[in-house]
């Protein structure tokens, strides 16, 4: 299913399903985000959204489909008791490494201060070297408008910088894709906005970015591509304007217009 | 004052021996108390069970009864398993080996519940971090979990080992020559028991009053970042 070169997809999901026991979450899901791509997952609560997000990086592990990070096939095997699981970890460690997540709750490491987070995985994981970590981590920083805070611990920051730190330390991996897991949702109405900026930023700046989010502002003026959810399935597609002004499916409509209102 | 004195020699050594006991069966408590936090915590079922038996057994029955039972009952399970396999005539446990084992194994059952609340007390968002940055699971747990874990163990791993060096008093009764045993033997041959128990009170309060410092000392290296007062 890998694209023609030149063409490749920077992230492929194809077919995609997931079950927690008897319950399928994710029925048959497939998306594919080229460079630049902006790609917004909507959806009501237990529609799968996150799951989906989840799965891409193997933080879930799917039951099955098949995941390509930037042209490479994640690869899977079913085990002897009937599971499906990833057939090499370290691969599938290389490839996580090569998608940048942010989570609904940041999750900074809270012994770490902000820039200690930042060079962490680079430092780490991608083994760059310290003080070149260290360069690179302080102009995100500034990018996210953080750096004057680069000393502080978690705890002493508010949601919204904490989760602009998050950003930065998702960037520094130099990542082919963004995954954004609704990054907003547990912040405070009013430090929703410093959080939305950055991420507009790195759309315009060309990012590739898949983002669940409930953000209806955000999906209609920012994503290149818009994705309904509903019950595990995709529902509707498409270009956000023509998504938003004149939606095909009625479940789309109607959750629009208890979202919109 | 010049009774202990003209012991001291034998005093000094039976604390060294103390220290001595202490430290090791220390290095293996903990030892005990990871494994069985990671056996408690983990997905494989067999391992829990015997994690959970385990901590069931050495923190339900006094710690003298084991003390007594690996001494004596070790020595006779290794004779007899001479005796049938014919590798060996008279087997003899050591003292020392018998009192570090024992209070390794008991105190080992105290350290994995610690490290197992402790580990528990880390943000699972925090583990998935690293899992999403493609750490592998040494890296997790040299970088996110142990220091963190660290702090959250500090208090229960105090108390643990204070108990602990107080514990090793025990295996006196086995006959390792420790600073009580020694400073029985002083102060009976003496008639000044008071005199001489009286030092050695005063020698474990110097060795648990200097452990004290030093856990206070690692309490302040890894406790950046970590808010008490709330969960921040």
């Amino acid at each position: 299913m890998s694209e023609a070169a030149g063409d490749q997809a920077a992230l492929e999901v194809v077919d995609l399903h997931k079950s927690f026991g008897d319950v399928e979450v994710i029925r048959g899901v497939s998306m594919s985000a080229h460079k630049g791509d902006v790609i917004s997952i909507l959806g009501a609560s237990g529609s799968g959204k996150s799951t989906f997000l989840r799965c891409i990086n193997l933080l879930e592990i799917p039951t099955s489909g098949d995941v390509f990070v930037a042209g490479e096939k994640i690869r899977m095997k079913t085990n002897n008791r009937g599971l499906y699981q990833p057939e090499d970890i370290h691969q599938v460690e290389r490839l996580r490494a090569r998608l940048g997540m942010v989570f609904q709750s940041f999750n900074l490491w809270s012994h770490m201060t902000v820039i200690e987070n930042v060079i962490e995985a680079p430092v780490h994981v991608l083994k760059i070297p310290k003080d070149e970590a260290i360069e690179q981590a302080e102009a995100l920083l500034r990018k996210v408008g953080i750096f004057e805070r680069k000393d502080y611990y978690p705890a002493q920051l508010s949601g919204g910088q904490q989760q602009r730190v998050a950003i930065a330390r998702g960037l520094a991996m130099n990542p082919a894709v963004m995954l954004f897991d609704e990054p907003t949702s547990a912040l405070d109405p009013e430090l929703v906005g410093e959080v939305l900026k950055v991420m507009r930023d790195l759309a315009d700046e060309g990012r590739t970015m898949l983002v669940v989010t409930h953000e209806m502002g955000f999906a209609r003026d920012v994503s290149s591509e818009v994705v309904f959810l509903h019950a595990g399935k995709v529902e509707e597609q498409g270009e956000p304007r023509q998504m938003f002004t004149n939606p095909n499916s009625d479940r789309f409509r109607q959750f629009l217009s208890r979202t919109m209102q | 004052m010049d009774l202990i004195l003209e012991y001291q020699g034998q005093l000094l050594a039976g604390t060294w021996v103390t220290i001595k006991l202490a430290l090791l069966s220390l290095l293996f408590a903990v030892l005990f108390g990871l494994i069985g936090a990671w056996a408690k915590l983990s997905k494989n079922i067999v391992a829990q069970k015997i994690a959970g038996a385990y901590t069931a057994i050495v923190r339900g029955v006094p710690d003298l009864v084991l003390i007594l039972l690996v001494f004596f009952g070790g020595q006779e399970l290794a004779n007899s398993i001479g005796t049938l396999t014919g590798l060996w005539d008279y087997a003899e446990i050591s003292q020392f080996a018998a009192g570090v084992g024992t209070i390794g194994v008991v105190f080992g059952g105290y350290m994995t519940e610690t490290f197992r609340g402790a580990i528990l007390a880390i943000p699972k968002g925090q583990i998935e971090a690293g899992v999403a940055c493609g750490m592998s699971r040494l890296t997790i747990f040299r970088r996110v979990i142990w220091p963190q874990m660290v702090v959250y163990a500090l208090p229960g791993f105090s108390n643990n080992w204070l108990v602990q060096i107080k514990s090793t008093a025990l295996v006196s009764v086995i006959g390792l020559q420790d600073v009580v045993y020694n400073g029985f033997v002083a102060g009976r041959s003496t008639r000044q028991l008071f005199t001489f128990m009286f030092a050695v009170l005063m020698i474990y309060l110097v060795l648990t009053a200097i452990s004290d410092s030093g856990l206070r000392w690692l309490d302040k290296k890894y406790s950046k970042g970590i808010v008490r007062s709330d969960d921040g």
